[in-house]
């Protein structure tokens, strides 16, 4: 071949041929339309919410009624027939549901990737990993309808007090849900301890144990402490089980008091599919005060994620 | 190791309902006018690789496009208009046990390594599935369901038998655990017919999967309108999710410059999986439903909603099954001077489709769970039918178990007709989770 | 630019790969080839490369000449590799890499701006230090490049000849449906080299060829590389120095630091190398 024919071939451009062009812009758009969702997410809750409350709503020129600020963050009352949307009884609800379900999760959750990673056989763990996956798997309706038919019931052969629709069953199988999440993250970061560590500790005569709990343990550390945070966000998050399993009560309890747990209250998310399930109309003042929940309840899920990434990166760089 | 005769027991069991319910729906002789149809182009298609392997693939594709719309346009007509015609036995006995006896024949000669054993077994299978179609009424079975049931639960599985106790005498014990199962359960069955013990009534019946609501009666309660909902929902989700799904993680792994843009993407997916999935209900109320002026509850949409709601897991599993893809393989491609397109067609893809195709399973298992979208954006919890079109209304099972476990509270429903809808949802989910994880691991030892 | 342009009348005659083998040495000796009057076909002058901030290779220049084996060797690290991917710009694969100075193929500088880089590696074939065979049926693998270039009609004759041609087609003859990954590392490699010359490249690319190869693979590859040369420029990177001995006829020494230290005929570097670094590199008091 001469070698002006091959100058020739190598200026031959293959890049603007139109199937490169169509799939590249197909894949673009693929990209951008997840920016997309996130900002419509943010826009749209943010400018529904903002007709919600009485300082921005004037700010937006929009008509009709709205609440202050200092009543929805304040008030302790959530009552939309009356017009009284204080946030409060609802944020309280949402952290009993974090409190009890962290209770039951974080240890369970803990012990189950301790022992998936340190005693368990490679050959039970490879059965063992699908099971809690499949667990995760699990519809929350389902879960729900669990805590409302057999834990509302057993627990009401120990506490007889205890009302048909209450949090201790609602946080209890909302900790169920959510100690696979814990198990595998935490599994994942103990799995990613070096093996020197663990050996370090067996020549020292080590026991089993004292490896695992004083060595692999606080290794893992910020890994175990990031799927806390994921797991937790997710119980926050978390809406059908805590609907159909404390009812549709917003009371406004402490949840630091136990015996407030035997009661039915109402979280956030559950307050959502109240007013979606009562009549509001579209537009009105119960309409944006779901937008109003929803933007409490992204910035805080959105916060709690962003953290965890940063302790998640955290033990990554520590080991990789 | 039980569980490998068990699953291949199990799978002809499962297909053997399957098949019933099909040709339940569909009458022998559509049947078979679909089977001729879908025969012939299928049969030219041999014949054209055979005859000549070098013409273009557009003619190929072009021509086999033809021959299959036109086969299907005409052919089942035809065969359905003719004047004489075999009887509905025979047709599925053809169809159904021929194929099924050619594939267990091929299944036994190749494990037996012995062409006539495996003739010999193929050959029996079709005179057992022949012999059902003409003696199965006096058994005391219809014709037609002896036929199928011997043709797709009865011949592969004592052909299996037969072979796994000719093959491997070590495994033989194996075989037992199903036997006891299925012999156990038989017995039970007979032991309770005969003494007349009053069992639990099962719930999930007939009639429970094939009808509809009925809010004064548990008992008469159906999941039909549900179960098609959610499959429906199930395809608009696949449809939307997987190609923008995969598409953003080619982009992500494939073209994107490491440069901020694509950081913020990343961050932004990462993030986006951890919003709660009442939120994304808000998204479809406020985008679909307020902005661009859909109706609430409609196909679309609750499955556009809950394709939003699994893009970010789609994407990130998609992410990881590209990234697993060995470098060395796009190396070759770019080597040979295969454009991006050209490698991540050829390469690529192929490489991390069964990746691709987990992530995706599971991702569409967690859409058909979800409840709190679907009740933001205005999913009836009572539908009586199935949407004609994507702008109907749609019902979903997880909304239905809602309903009955809220609106219709009481004894009734709650101990009939939830449980017996959580049962269906959990079997159809637990069904495509282990779809997912079995081809994973498959996937997973054969690297 | 000191290069003849590109000229724009040159588009009329269409590129005929056959009439390529007039050059008076093919078939030959190798040892005799090296005493001819050679054509340059691939020319680098001035290479630098950086990444990131480390400099990989330092004012590259040499001329390497048509239908020949030319072997690069050093020590790890020197940017022999690196070198050789600047010849069909596989670095522009790599985010951080960055090339300046000239390439010539031809006499076509390819890191000009209208050189499209995927045109550039149709013409330049790359075989990889692990065999990389696509999981794809044996005759598929070797139709790739022709696939990707929607080369018309049929492949089978060219299949049959690049595999003759890479001492593999007696081999898998019968088996040409199977998988790529069901041969044995040696033959793998041969795969990968009759899928590189498959498209007819101008200049073959050999990064290491045989270094994950058991010994007897390592002869074979040896021997096909002697006998492509009769057709093809083989520039190969190697790790051995007495592979670079055997089968090469010009050797370019790189050393630590990226630095070309020394290039010439291969007898003339190793019987009396130039510069005292690459005598000491030889007789292995380093690297």
């Amino acid at each position: 071949m001469s070698t002006d024919d091959l100058a020739n071939e190598l200026t031959r451009r293959t890049e603007n041929a139109p199937q490169e062009l169509l799939t590249r812009a197909f894949f673009f758009f693929c990209a951008v339309l997840s920016i997309v969702t996130t900002v419509a997410i943010i826009v749209l809750l943010t400018t529904e919410a903002a007709k919600f409350f009485s300082l921005t709503a004037s700010l937006l020129g929009v008509e009709g009624q709205t609440v202050s600020l200092v009543d929805f963050f304040t008030g302790t009352t959530w009552q939309t027939s009356t017009g009284e949307y204080g946030v409060l009884p609802l944020v309280a609800g949402t952290l009993m549901v974090v409190i009890g379900s962290a209770i039951i999760a974080l240890p369970l959750g803990v012990g189950t990737a301790i022992y998936l990673s340190e005693y368990a056989s490679p050959r039970l763990r490879s059965k063992l990993k699908p099971a809690l996956e499949i667990l995760a798997g699990i519809p929350t309706v389902v879960y729900g309808f669990f805590a409302l038919i057999y834990i509302t019931p057993a627990l009401g052969t120990v506490l007889p007090d205890i009302a048909f629709f209450n949090m201790a069953s609602a946080a209890i199988v909302v900790g169920i849900m959510i100690i696979p999440m814990v198990a595998s993250i935490s599994e994942d970061a103990m799995s990613a301890v070096p093996d020197e560590l663990r050996e370090a500790g067996y020549g020292l005569g080590a026991t089993k144990f004292d490896v695992s709990a004083g060595v692999v343990v606080p290794a893992a550390a910020s890994g175990i402490f990031s799927s806390f945070i994921l797991a937790l966000s997710r119980a926050i998050g978390e809406t059908m089980a805590v609907t159909i399993a404390a009812g549709s009560q917003a009371r406004f309890l402490n949840p630091i008091d136990p015996t407030a747990y035997l009661e039915g209250a109402m979280p956030m998310t559950a307050a959502m599919i109240q007013l979606l399930t009562g009549d509001i109309t579209g537009g009105g003042l119960a309409y944006r005060s779901l937008f109003a929940i929803g933007l409490t309840l992204f910035a805080i899920t959105l916060l709690m994620n962003v953290i965890s990434d940063l302790v998640a990166a955290r033990y990554r760089e520590e080991y990789e | 190791m039980p569980s490998r005769v068990i699953s291949p027991a199990g799978s002809a069991r499962h297909l053997a309902s399957i098949a019933i319910v099909f040709l339940d729906v569909l009458p022998p002789l559509v049947w078979l006018g679909y089977v001729l149809a879908l025969a012939l182009p299928l049969a030219a298609s041999v014949a054209i690789e055979r005859v000549d392997r070098q013409l273009p693939f557009l003619a190929r594709f072009g021509l086999l496009a033809a021959l299959l719309v036109a086969s299907l346009l005409f052919v089942p007509g035809v065969v359905t208009s003719m004047p004489t015609v075999p009887t509905g036995s025979i047709i599925v006995a053809v169809t159904l046990g021929g194929p099924i006896a050619a594939i267990v024949g091929r299944f036994a000669a190749g494990r037996l390594e012995n062409r006539r054993t495996g003739l010999a077994v193929g050959g029996g299978s079709f005179l057992a599935v022949l012999g059902a179609a003409f003696l199965g009424s006096s058994v005391g079975l219809a014709a037609l369901p002896a036929t199928i049931l011997t043709s797709v639960s009865l011949v592969p599985a004592a052909a299996y038998v037969l072979v796994v106790a000719i093959d491997r005498p070590g495994r033989r014990i194996g075989l037992l655990l199903p036997a006891v199962v299925f012999g156990g359960a038989l017995l039970g069955a007979v032991v309770v017919d005969a003494m007349n013990f009053a069992g639990p009534n099962s719930w999930i019946d007939w009639g429970f999967l094939t009808g509809v609501h009925n809010s004064s009666s548990a008992a008469a309660a159906g999941f039909y309108p549900v179960i098609g909902g959610s499959i429906i929902l199930m395809v608009i989700v696949a449809v939307l999710a997987f190609p923008l799904g995969v598409g953003t993680a080619v982009y992500l792994e494939e073209y994107a410059p490491d440069n901020r843009f694509t950081r913020i993407i990343d961050v932004n997916i990462s993030n986006l999986a951890g919003v709660p999935s009442v939120v994304y209900g808000l998204l479809g109320l406020g985008l679909f439903i307020t902005y661009l002026g859909e109706s609430p509850g409609t196909a679309l949409v609750g499955g556009a909603t809950l394709g939003l709601l699994i893009l970010p897991i789609v994407i990130i599993s998609a992410r990881e099954a590209i990234r697993s893809v060995p470098d060395s393989m796009r190396q070759a491609s770019y080597g040979m001077g295969a454009t991006r397109w050209q490698t991540v067609k050829n390469v690529v893809l192929p490489e991390a489709f069964p990746g691709i195709l987990t992530g995706t399973i599971l991702a569409i298992g967690r859409a058909i769970g979800e409840t709190a979208p679907l009740v933001v954006v205005g999913l009836p919890s009572v539908i009586y039918s199935l949407p004609t079109d994507l702008s109907s209304s749609v019902g979903a099972m997880p909304m239905q178990i809602y309903a009955w476990a809220s609106l219709y509270a009481g004894p009734g429903f709650y101990n009939s007709a939830v449980p017996a809808g959580v049962v269906v949802l959990l079997v159809v989910l637990l069904a495509m989770n282990s779809v997912a994880i079995a081809l994973r691991n498959r996937y997973q030892r054969e690297n | 630019m000191s290069n003849e342009e590109p000229t724009t009348e040159a588009r009329t005659s269409a590129p005929d790969r056959s009439s390529a083998t007039t050059s008076v040495d093919a078939g030959e000796e190798t040892s005799d080839r090296a005493a001819e009057p050679d054509r340059t076909i691939v020319e680098a002058r001035n290479i630098d490369v950086w990444y990131d901030e480390d400099q990989a290779l330092r004012d590259v220049s040499m001329e390497v000449p048509e239908k020949k084996v030319t072997a690069m060797i050093g020590p790890s690290g020197c940017g022999k590799s690196t070198f050789l991917r600047c010849i069909n710009r596989m670095n522009d694969l790599v985010d951080a890499a960055r090339v300046e100075g000239e390439l010539l193929l031809g006499s076509k500088n390819v890191y000009d701006a209208d050189v499209d880089p995927i045109a550039l590696r149709r013409r330049v074939g790359i075989v990889f230090q692990k065999p990389n065979p696509f999981p794809k049926s044996i005759y598929d693998n070797v139709a790739y490049g022709l696939e990707i270039q929607d080369v018309e009609g049929g492949h089978d004759a060219i299949v049959e000849r690049s595999l003759e041609r890479a001492a593999l087609w007696e081999e898998v003859e019968d088996r040409l449906e199977e998988s790529g990954l069901e041969l044995s590392g040696g033959q793998q490699q041969r795969l990968c080299i009759a899928r590189a010359i498959a498209t007819d490249p101008e200049v073959l690319l050999m990064d290491e060829p045989a270094s994950a190869l058991d010994p007897i693979a390592t002869n074979q590859i040896e021997d096909l590389i002697e006998d492509l040369a009769e057709e093809y420029t083989v520039i190969i990177v190697t790790h051995n120095m007495q592979q670079a001995a055997r089968i090469s006829d010009k050797t370019a020494v790189f050393l630590t630091g990226g630095e070309l230290v020394e290039f010439d005929d291969t007898r003339q570097v190793f019987e009396s190398p130039q510069s005292q670094r690459v005598e000491d590199y030889i007789t292995g008091k380093f690297g």
